[in-house]
């Protein structure tokens, strides 16, 4: 698990130095990288894992750190991060696992 | 089902107390310095390769176009070279004066040399010099070639951030060159200038240079800006509806300048 997490910091952080370093040379505006990645994370993993979770706060501390967010607080983006996985968690539990049958 | 988020919700509303009594402190500020120090050099490489691969794409999308510029700068190759004869006695006389009076970029104003390594978004850059170097929230910011970028907006210890001037909240007094025509321009966000209140009477082309003023105070006089892109009149509107081109150009761009001794 703690190997899982090191390297989502390292793809989190590499996301964001590609996003405002690189890639806006040819974008004005760009999507949230590390947002999507976050959604695909906690889409994709197993619903009992809490990597989504984790990985949600490093994500959002590190979107929080490199970018202003609109209300101007540290740990808007946090908070954001965590509101969105725990929602994908609770939607995919409630309503799409129960109707999905096993091959 | 509930008992499952109950400890997930109320992790979260710890955070957000923790959040709140940390918004409180300046330690944000120095986490957020901490993180940019660290980052810099992995940011300086990317924006260095950012530029060098978008030249590229650049170069290719323009070979089609290469031949037709190439002749239109064979004949005004032509035009420029008689131009220079005539000038090259101006340069002279110029120079004199100059190391007279003692004019120059870095004499006309005192300038802090930074490093561009990010851009948060569209009209905002991340410079690497802050509050160490004597840098404050307001200082214009332009290039080499006294090209107007914008303004400080976000100082940190060693860090700052620009608005540019194409940022949503900008707007500053210009004048149109060779011409007695004064605006303002405004930042519309995503890299987009208006002129503002110019009347319909008035004579703006396509094409015509625009500089700052210095009736407003926003910025210092003479630093380019843009030129018009589009002008549209109507009989109906008091003033005209005139689009700018900026004529900073960020792909290409590495380095700015800050001015320090600018007085409003």
């Amino acid at each position: 698990m703690i190997k899982k997490i090191f390297i989502a910091l390292l793809v989190f952080y590499l996301l964001i130095a590609l996003q405002t370093s690189f890639l806006s040379h040819f974008f004005n505006y760009l999507p949230n990288l590390t947002l999507i990645l976050l959604c695909f994370i906690n889409f994709f993993e197993r619903q009992k894992d809490n990597f989504g979770i984790f990985s949600a706060f490093f994500g959002g501390l590190f979107l929080d750190i490199f970018f202003e967010s609109p209300l101007k607080f540290f740990g808007y983006y946090v908070l954001i991060s965590l509101f969105l996985a725990i929602f994908i968690k609770f939607f995919l539990k409630n309503y799409i696992k129960p109707y999905v049958r096993p091959l | 089902m509930r008992r499952s988020y109950f400890p997930k919700m109320s992790i979260v509303i710890l955070l957000v107390i923790i959040f709140v009594i940390f918004n409180l402190t300046s330690f944000s500020k120095e986490i957020k310095n901490l993180f940019y120090l660290i980052s810099q050099p992995i940011q300086k490489r990317l924006w260095a390769a950012g530029i060098k691969t978008s030249n590229l794409f650049e170069a290719i999308a323009e070979i089609k176009s290469l031949k037709k510029d190439n002749e239109s700068l064979k004949l005004k190759e032509q035009e420029l070279l008689n131009e220079i004869s005539t000038l090259k006695d101006l340069e002279k006389e110029n120079l004199a004066l100059r190391q007279a009076l003692g004019l120059g970029l870095n004499k006309e104003f005192e300038l802090i040399f930074s490093q561009l390594i990010g851009r948060e978004t569209a009209d905002t850059l991340l410079i690497t010099q802050g509050s160490k170097n004597g840098i404050e929230v307001g200082f214009p910011v332009i290039t080499q070639q006294k090209v107007l970028a914008g303004r400080v907006s976000y100082v940190y210890e060693n860090f700052s951030k620009v608005q540019l001037l194409t940022f949503k909240d900008i707007s500053f007094d210009v004048k149109i060159f060779n011409k007695e025509i004064y605006g303002l321009v405004k930042g519309k966000g995503n890299f987009k200038l208006s002129l503002e209140f110019i009347p319909q009477k008035e004579n703006v082309a396509v094409g015509d240079l625009m500089l700052t003023s210095s009736k407003g105070g926003v910025f210092p006089q003479n630093l380019l800006v843009g030129q018009i892109l589009d002008a549209k009149s109507s009989d109906v509107e008091l003033f005209q509806k005139i689009e700018v081109k900026p004529f900073l150009n960020i792909s290409d761009l590495n380095y700015l300048f800050i001015i320090k001794n600018f007085k409003k």
